[in-house]
């Protein structure tokens, strides 16, 4: 009978194959051999190191894509320099609630993407690491809801701002405030980039999951 | 060898500890497709069939109301209609793997598509709230009237299509973590 070995609750595990045992079934030599282990874990890893490591950067890209966009939507404010009776003519992002979710929610990605950083950290440092990568994983799907719930809601209003709507006689704004509409398209671009983002980085989390 | 066939021991026993687990977790996560599927087309349907005619005219404003009329819906509509689509064909996997719990390849394409599909599901529905929001609310910096203080049905109707919609984003979440807990085990 031919013991396996287990990686992952033993470090260090000696296999002593017995000269009965080795029926030709193995290229091990006949007589008994003692062999450890140690070195077996870090050899095994090699790829998954490696999907740690560009799970890492994809967690910067996306950290930075939501930090742009936090930014640029929080810094829109527009004032247009003549003024009549009838109009408003100041646009910022809390004049609509989408765009204050998104702000909200951006910042809030940004901030998880910054906390997950030590353990993307973690899953490099120690390949086989399943739980920090399960919780990462499950973190980053919710995440992912939100982050896209955030994008298509801007989204929408931001296309209603460049097109307007005939059949509910809403007017696009976008024809005065210029500067506020290019503001909100890219913090817009800027948020569905860091929403791929995470739908690869649940991705990498699932593949590297897998145990060999 | 006796150390050694203690571990082998070990290892079966999580072998078999984690399969009937894994069935376990299979068979909820085809049920809670199942439910996916009602959810998603109820939201398309709902949505796709709106039409409601005031019956009554002025010379400025419309009284018909449509889901083509903001393209938003429209999208909405398609994007439930595409994961309805897509958890049918899914259900085929989830069989698959309800019988063979070890199947690691096919559980990350599952994963994959599963991702994919809740973004676009968050995308229409989303997009779909922010625009239903706007016709209740109105909003008076853009000079955008609620549109909803004259089509009262038309609002329901749409109100209404979103919750299944936001269910089958709650039940794509639970799929993909499933799928990942099935994955970490062997």
């Amino acid at each position: 009978m031919e013991p396996s070995h287990s990686t992952k609750s033993n470090p260090e595990t000696a296999i002593l194959i017995d000269s009965k045992s080795a029926k030709g079934k193995s290229t091990a030599a006949p007589a008994a051999i003692t062999a450890t282990t140690k070195a077996t874990p870090y050899r095994k890893g090699g790829w998954k190191r490696g999907v740690a490591i560009f799970d890492f950067i994809l967690r910067l890209c996306a950290l930075i894509a939501t930090l742009t966009a936090t930014i640029t939507m929080g810094t829109t404010d527009q004032t247009l320099p003549f003024f009549t009776q009838f109009f408003q003519f100041q646009a910022s992002y809390d004049d609509l609630p989408a765009f204050s979710y998104f702000v909200v929610a951006n910042a809030i990605a940004s901030g998880y993407l910054v906390l997950s950083l030590p353990f993307s950290i973690v899953c490099i440092v120690r390949p086989h690491a399943a739980g920090a990568r399960l919780a990462l994983l499950i973190f980053d799907t919710m995440l992912l809801a939100f982050t896209t719930a955030a994008a298509a809601s801007a989204a929408a209003i931001v296309y209603l701002a460049h097109n307007g709507n005939q059949n509910a006689n809403w007017l696009a704004i976008c024809q005065q405030y210029t500067d506020f509409c290019q503001r909100v398209s890219g913090a817009v671009v800027a948020s569905f980039i860091a929403a791929v983002t995470f739908v690869f980085l649940v991705v990498l989390s699932a593949v590297a999951l897998r145990r060999r | 060898m006796r150390s050694g066939a203690l571990e082998m021991g070990s290892e079966v026993a999580k072998g078999a500890a984690s399969g009937p687990v894994n069935r376990g977790a299979a068979v909820v996560d085809f049920f809670l497709r199942v439910f996916a599927i009602i959810a998603t087309l109820g939201s398309a349907i709902a949505m796709g069939t709106t039409n409601e005619t005031l019956p009554f005219f002025t010379q400025f404003i419309r009284f018909r109301a449509k889901y083509t009329d903001l393209p938003m819906f429209t999208f909405f509509v398609v994007a439930n209609s595409v994961v309805s689509a897509y958890l049918v064909l899914s259900l085929a996997l989830s069989i698959f793997h309800i019988m063979r719990s070890r199947a690691h390849a096919s559980r990350i394409v599952l994963i994959f598509f599963d991702a994919g599909m809740l973004a676009l599901l968050t995308a229409g529905a989303s997009a779909a709230a922010a625009i239903v929001y706007l016709a209740h609310k109105g909003n008076s910096r853009a000079n955008w009237i609620a549109i909803c203080q004259q089509f009262n049905s038309f609002c329901e109707r749409i109100s209404g299509s979103l919750i299944g919609s936001f269910g089958g984003i709650l039940i794509f979440v639970v799929l993909i973590l499933l799928s990942a807990v099935a994955l970490s085990r062997r």
